[in-house]
């Protein structure tokens, strides 16, 4: 008997250990290869703004990923990140200050999600379609708002120092969204709030009958999720020097969904994570920039992420005798 | 007194005053009245909209979505979303595209499109169904391949001009979108086969009824020896097919192939299939329901072409009347 037991502890399974880590060493490596195979990626300048430019992604797939912890679905991230980068663009064209936009992104941002949740919680519209309907009303606002031209902006070197500016050698961009990652998974993993989320995202019939509200869990995603992304909306138009015309942010949004969904290779159960689903973005982000430093098309470049996404999630489901089959309706 | 429970036992349920319970009445039919109000109102506003020849185009253009939606719909009433749909529809017109204008016979122009699309869906079922990737994953896997397919066979998205080639060359293939039987149009007609076809095999076949099951509970399903994979994955394949045919469609009623340029009809898709299920007494997704939903659709969206409303108007019209029409939907649905 002591025999076995001493076995079966020195006996860790490679594939778990594999899988785990293996993700994570598997988008790195890739980077890294590519990476070395045209130095032009490393220069300071691109290394740079390849961080920044991920910044932006990973924070849409962070409001993404709570979103979809919490059993629901956004697909009003983009809409809402080009109608806030908009607003904030007009704001500081027209002239006010920095803290101003700032907060006119966060109210915008929270005001939508408290929309999103109430239309899936009272009205009890399925999360994809409701905001689906949202998204389709703010890309109208913000079309509305632009007058389907650009905004750019000239000489706002105290806005431009949120997307563009350093903190020593690092982008100040990347130090928010370092903050809002630690905050985000202390708050899942450790306050019951947290916790709830993903009992009332897991198995919405057992988390009721123990009790937990799924109303709140709902609630605090959506609202958490819209504030992220109202504000993410300041923060591009501050990277971008100014928002750009088109207003569904379908891009911006299937790369956060693509980001949290390759985020749930991370966990042997296929979970959620933010940290899964950050470092997830930050591939995705490097991923176009390195395939042009090497020469292959930018044509190439949304088939390539594509394969990725479905090895990424193949491996990770294989052993599983399921199918495929979704609840998000 | 003795016979009296069952008496009650018969007649439960049963609303004996017969009395017209409005609350009631606008609960069950609640969308479709308000569906046709607005059309009503839309119609009031401006008189163009009602003319014959104006809801005929409509109903021309909207072949397009109602086919493809009736794709969208197979696979999301077995619980599944296919991101690829536009996607494929999209690459199928491409294809038919660049093979009439590289001198293909025309039933080459159709069929080898349709190969494609059917190669595409089943990919889309093995991963899904067999190899157990979640469904949204899978298709938005298949989706971005399929668009890195479509930039690099047209080097970025170059649109594909076919009328200017020689009639001679266009004709039959033109016919399919443009030609008219007396004075219908041949795309209506062939719309509307689809539509009883797709309808006839989605709730009077013994496939659609154990696509019912999958959709329902799937592990009930597969103990009653239902082949779930079989039919859970054949849903995409079926979807893929149709959507091939919409993007056929497409290209011959236009007469140029611009790549790209039917990915914003996915979003469309959602809101017919949704529509429809809404429209439907058990609150089930069904055939009509779409085809009624994506004809709604197209009616909103002409509506407000025809009042000169600029791109803003039509996403927040379209996402309002989306929203409110839901909201109205789910109120019935949370009586049972």
């Amino acid at each position: 008997m002591g025999s076995d037991k001493s076995k079966m502890k020195s006996r860790v399974p490679l594939g778990s250990i594999l899988l785990q880590k293996g993700t994570a060493v598997g988008m790195i490596g890739l980077i890294l290869i590519l990476g070395i195979r045209s130095p032009a990626f490393f220069e300071l300048n691109n290394l740079m703004d390849v961080l920044k430019q991920g910044c932006v992604l990973t924070l849409i797939a962070l409001s993404q990923t709570i979103v979809l912890i919490a059993g629901g679905f956004d697909m009003s991230a983009g809409a809402l990140l080009q109608l806030t980068a908009n607003l904030a663009a007009g704001s500081i064209a027209g002239g006010r200050g920095t803290a101003f936009v700032l907060i006119v992104g966060l109210a915008a941002g929270v005001l939508a999600g408290a929309i999103n949740s109430l239309l899936v919680v009272q009205l009890k519209i399925p999360a994809f379609v409701a905001t689906l309907g949202m998204m389709l009303a703010m890309s109208g606002v913000a079309l509305y708002y632009n007058e389907g031209r650009a905004i750019t902006l000239y000489d706002k070197p105290a806005f431009f120092f949120i997307g563009q500016g350093y903190v020593g050698v690092i982008p100040f961009l990347f130090i928010i969204l370092l903050v809002v990652l630690a905050a985000l998974h202390l708050f899942l993993k450790n306050t019951r709030t947290g916790m709830q989320m993903y009992a009332v995202g897991e198995n919405e019939q057992a988390a009721q009958l123990r009790g937990i509200s799924r109303k709140k869990a709902l609630y605090t995603a959506f609202i958490i999720g819209g504030a992220i992304v109202g504000v993410t909306g300041v923060f591009q138009a501050s990277y971008n020097y100014g928002a750009s015309a088109v207003s569904t942010g379908m891009d911006f949004l299937l790369n956060a969904l693509a980001a949290a969904l390759l985020g749930t290779t991370y966990s042997k159960t296929g979970e959620l994570s933010v940290i899964g689903t950050s470092i997830s973005a930050m591939f995705i982000s490097s991923l176009s920039n390195v395939l042009i430093c090497n020469g292959v098309s930018n044509l190439l470049q949304p088939g390539l992420l594509g394969m990725i996404l479905v090895a990424s999630v193949l491996l990770t489901v294989v052993k599983k005798r399921e199918i495929g089959q979704i609840t998000i309706f | 007194m003795k016979h009296n429970w069952a008496e009650n036992l018969r007649t439960a349920g049963q609303d004996n005053n017969r009395k017209f319970h409005f609350a009631g009445f606008i609960r069950e039919n609640g969308v479709i009245l308000g569906m046709v109000l607005v059309l009503i109102v839309f119609g009031l506003i401006n008189h163009k909209f009602f003319a014959v020849k104006n809801l005929v185009n409509v109903l021309n253009q909207s072949s397009l979505l109602i086919i493809m939606s009736i794709g969208m719909m197979f696979a999301m009433s077995v619980r599944a979303v296919d991101l690829s749909i536009a996607q494929i529809a999209d690459i199928s017109g491409l294809l038919a595209a660049l093979l009439l204008l590289n001198k293909a016979p025309v039933w080459a122009v159709f069929l080898v499109p349709l190969l494609f699309c059917a190669a595409a869906g089943l990919i889309n079922c093995l991963l899904v169904s067999y190899l157990g990737v979640p469904s949204i994953i899978a298709t938005l896997g298949s989706m971005l391949i399929i668009r890195s397919i479509e930039l690099t066979m047209t080097n970025g998205a170059e649109a594909q001009i076919l009328f200017t080639l020689p009639k001679k060359v266009t004709k039959a293939f033109f016919f399919f979108g443009t030609g008219s039987i007396g004075p219908i149009p041949f795309l209506i007609i062939f719309t509307a086969i689809v539509v009883s076809a797709t309808h006839f095999i989605r709730h009077k076949t013994v496939l659609g009824r154990e696509m019912d099951a999958i959709g329902i509970q799937v592990r009930v399903a597969f103990l009653s020896g239902i082949n779930v994979k079989l039919v859970f994955g054949s849903a995409f394949i079926i979807g893929s097919i149709l959507s091939g045919i919409s993007g056929i469609a497409m290209v011959s009623r236009t007469g140029s192939a611009v790549p790209r340029s039917v990915e914003s009809y996915l979003m469309e898709c959602f809101v017919s299939v949704y529509l429809g299920m809404i429209l439907s007494k058990k609150n089930r997704m069904n055939v009509i329901g779409t085809a009624a939903g994506a004809i709604f659709v197209g009616l909103i969206g002409n509506w407000i072409t025809l009042m000169g409303l600029g791109a803003p108007y039509k996403y927040i019209i379209n996402g309002v009347i989306i929203l409110i029409a839901l909201s109205i939907g789910a109120m019935k649905k949370s009586d049972c």
